[in-house]
């Protein structure tokens, strides 16, 4: 039974973002970082979203969680780069350095 | 004595009606929902936006800020009183002094918020202060555009102000004091002049053309908890404004119209 309570509370967690649009955009801050915010259509938090930042041959450059205010901050790449939000299967959002500006 | 008492009561209705007729303090912005972060002009204008007509001189608002909220973050708000530069705005039938300042949005819900010196209507002997609200959104993740804001008179959005199409309603709840304003008197005007920035003036061709004087300024109450609604017939910017919401209200020993006003851009379906 607790178990099946824990499951339902779980489906019912994973749902609620699942059935909402996921958002991330990134932004040049100028000082040599970049900040990607994310979250959903519905307003809800992407606090804890993996992310990933690759380079062009899929080599990982760093990687983390989305903070408690669905924020990731990190050191701007020499480069071509890419930054992978990963929401989970059907739901990453991957973003070019070309369209990172201030 | 019957008859001198209507017509006195005809006059005072008229002196009360007419201060606030078609006034409306405006924050424009060319576009309300951004597809990304962008730097956005914002000029303050107090006008007649439907005819484009009289552009009243605006005094140094005492509160312009912004307040920032993305998802379920904190709201954030910052003061950019000290960023508005004076203009002198160009209508159809005069020019009046006004403001302007940009700001750099990102993501969320931006909600600008104006506190105008009240606006001196000689000929009534009384003010006008119209607190006037707008909701720019970066990105299409919402925050808390559905919360107030905590200004003295406002209207809160009971639907999510840019995601409107034509033929959706737009409601929103009279506050005045934190308070529901049961039967609030709400007029209605469509940005019917394309405001231009770079010539700082309204552009001389409507968009619609009023049959009837009344199509002008439209009127709805609002219900016993402050709601109004209103149905969306056109693409483009609709102002709103909530008049006298606190009656007893003076400014520098003179009657003072305490009025809120929130615009919304529809957009059509296509």
């Amino acid at each position: 039974m607790m178990l099946l309570a824990f499951l339902l509370s779980f489906c019912l967690i994973a749902t609620q973002a699942w059935a909402h649009t996921p958002l991330c955009s990134c932004y040049d801050n100028g000082d040599n970082t970049v900040t990607c915010e994310g979250g959903f259509s519905d307003g809800s938090s992407a606090s804890g979203v993996n992310m990933r930042v690759e380079n062009k041959d899929g080599s990982v450059l760093s990687d983390g969680q989305m903070s408690d205010t669905s924020e990731f901050t990190f050191d701007k790449p020499e480069g071509g780069y890419k930054v992978i939000f990963d929401a989970g299967e059907g739901h990453q959002i991957i973003i070019d350095s070309s369209k990172i500006v201030e | 004595m019957k008859k001198i008492t209507y017509i006195l009561a005809g006059f005072a209705l008229f002196a009360a009606a007419v201060p606030v007729q078609a006034h409306f303090q405006m924050i424009y912005t060319p576009e309300m929902a951004l597809k990304e972060g962008a730097k956005i002009p914002l000029a303050l204008v107090f006008s007649h936006p439907f005819e484009a007509g009289h552009t009243m001189d605006m005094g140094k608002p005492e509160e312009f800020y912004v307040i920032r909220s993305r998802g379920e973050n904190e709201p954030q708000r910052t003061d950019l009183l000290k960023t508005l530069q004076p203009i002198t705005w160009t209508s159809l039938t005069n020019s009046g002094k006004a403001w302007e300042t940009e700001y750099s949005i990102r993501g969320g819900d931006y909600i600008f918020c104006l506190v105008p010196e009240p606006y001196y209507e000689a000929e009534e002997e009384a003010y006008i202060k119209q607190e006037t609200k707008l909701i720019i959104n970066g990105g299409g993740e919402p925050g808390a555009w559905m919360d107030p804001v905590g200004l003295a008179v406002e209207i809160v959005p009971l639907a999510k102000p840019y995601d409107r199409w034509v033929g959706n309603v737009f409601q929103g709840r009279v506050l005045a004091n934190g308070k529901p304003v049961a039967g609030a008197e709400v007029e209605i005007e469509y940005l019917n002049h394309e405001p231009m920035l770079d010539k700082k003036a309204f552009a001389k061709k409507a968009a619609v053309e009023a049959p009837q004087d009344a199509f002008v300024l439209q009127t709805i109450f609002a219900d016993d908890n402050g709601v109004f609604t209103f149905g969306i017939p056109r693409a483009g910017w609709w102002g709103f404004a909530a008049l006298d919401l606190e009656p007893d209200y003076t400014y520098k020993g003179k009657k003072c119209s305490r009025d809120a006003v929130i615009w919304i851009k529809a957009v059509d379906m296509k």
